[in-house]
């Protein structure tokens, strides 16, 4: 599923009807979007008064998101989600964290055909700050990692046999966070970002052992997105919950 | 507590049932199998004393790295105590998951779910069954 660039609480909302889908139906959706400004969206568990620490994010939309994790600045990035049921899935364990490698070692061997060489955090999370605001300053084994700085991360959220996992590729720095690097500065790479979302749903099928056809929400999933964004995401008293 | 002498919900939630006052007072906690399964725990989100509870929806949330991951209620009920020290010291519940890391205890009011539960022979082949 490619969507268009849409604002925080849209994107959230769909996203947790992906997971309400395949919980549901077992049916397995990847999604790749983008957003309409500069979002930052808050980890889960995350103070909303926290994002004060973070000056250059300020002014920019919020949202809170149902995954865990550390603060994202959506803004010159790949976004990524993909809702998993562990019915009709015999042999994969249902924790689901065998489900960062699948993602991330497909956009790896994506990314390598742009020659782009990223590698896993594995022993470069020591001496980081596990609880740093943004989540592209905390680094997990799974992580994604170019000259030590992180470049894909992904978060989850379990919900019985059934998961939603969404994550993001740093194209470029964003004005809106500064002190993260993206490709583009780490190694002069432009990377077309058509080109990534038409090559790796396809890698990542193959990765997982499946076949991938182009979708589209359902009239039934829109109407349910609309009423998340509703009485949920795009409330202030969901951003501000804790 | 035993484990083999504690009842198992398929998402993995333990329960120890025991008579208080003439009413059925249902210990919950998650097993070792879950704690290990969730990794490095970092934030537990647990309900009020005074609580309804219904059997096979969530009464509360616990976030491991980067994972977020609904509790569920076993049992139907009311929440009658909360481990409030699990808050400061999560690790409690991989430590000792059937004894300081129990999670809540809960009035059931009624039998509902109870049928769903397992005996620790079919839980052990259950998480056999998910780590093939």
């Amino acid at each position: 599923m490619l969507d268009s660039p849409a604002d925080g609480a849209w994107n959230m909302a769909v996203d947790e009807v992906l997971l309400a889908t395949a919980a549901e139906t077992g049916q397995l959706t990847l999604r790749l979007y983008e957003w309409s400004q500069p979002t930052l969206s808050l980890g889960y568990f995350q103070a909303y008064e926290d994002r004060q620490q973070h000056a250059a994010s300020r002014k920019c939309a919020v949202v809170r998101r149902m995954t865990g994790g550390g603060a994202i600045l959506h803004d010159r990035e790949v976004t990524y989600s993909l809702g998993w049921s562990a019915q009709g899935q015999p042999g994969r364990r249902p924790d689901f964290a065998w489900l960062y490698d699948a993602v991330h070692d497909a956009l790896r061997a994506e990314l390598a055909g742009h020659d782009v060489i990223l590698q896993p955090a594995n022993g470069q999370v020591a001496g980081r700050d596990p609880r740093a605001f943004l989540c592209f300053q905390r680094l997990s084994p799974q992580d994604l990692v170019l000259d030590q700085a992180k470049i894909v991360g992904s978060a989850q959220r379990r919900r019985k046999s059934a998961v939603l996992q969404h994550g993001s590729l740093l194209l470029q720095t964003s004005s809106c966070a500064p002190e993260l690097p993206g490709l583009r500065q780490l190694q002069s790479k432009v990377v077309d970002i058509r080109l990534l979302q038409q090559s790796w749903p396809a890698r990542l099928a193959a990765r997982l052992g499946l076949e991938m056809v182009p979708a589209s929400l359902t009239d039934d999933e829109l109407r349910q997105a609309g009423e998340l964004m509703r009485i949920k995401y795009a409330r202030p008293a969901w951003s501000r919950r804790r | 507590m035993n484990p083999q002498e504690l009842l198992y919900a398929k998402t993995h939630e333990w329960v120890y049932l025991a008579e208080e006052g003439g009413t059925q007072v249902a210990t919950v906690g998650i097993s070792a199998f879950a704690v290990e399964a969730l990794t490095d725990l970092v934030y537990l989100d647990l309900p009020e004393v005074g609580r309804t509870v219904t059997a096979g929806e969530s009464f509360g949330e616990i976030e491991s790295v980067k994972a977020v991951s609904d509790l569920y209620s076993p049992l139907t009920g009311e929440i009658v105590a909360v481990n409030e020290e699990l808050r400061e010291a999560l690790e409690k519940l991989g430590e000792d998951p059937y004894d300081a890391g129990w999670i809540v205890k809960i009035k059931v009011s009624d039998q509902t779910g109870l049928d769903q539960l397992m005996d620790h022979a079919a839980y052990e082949k259950l998480c056999e069954e998910e780590q093939a």
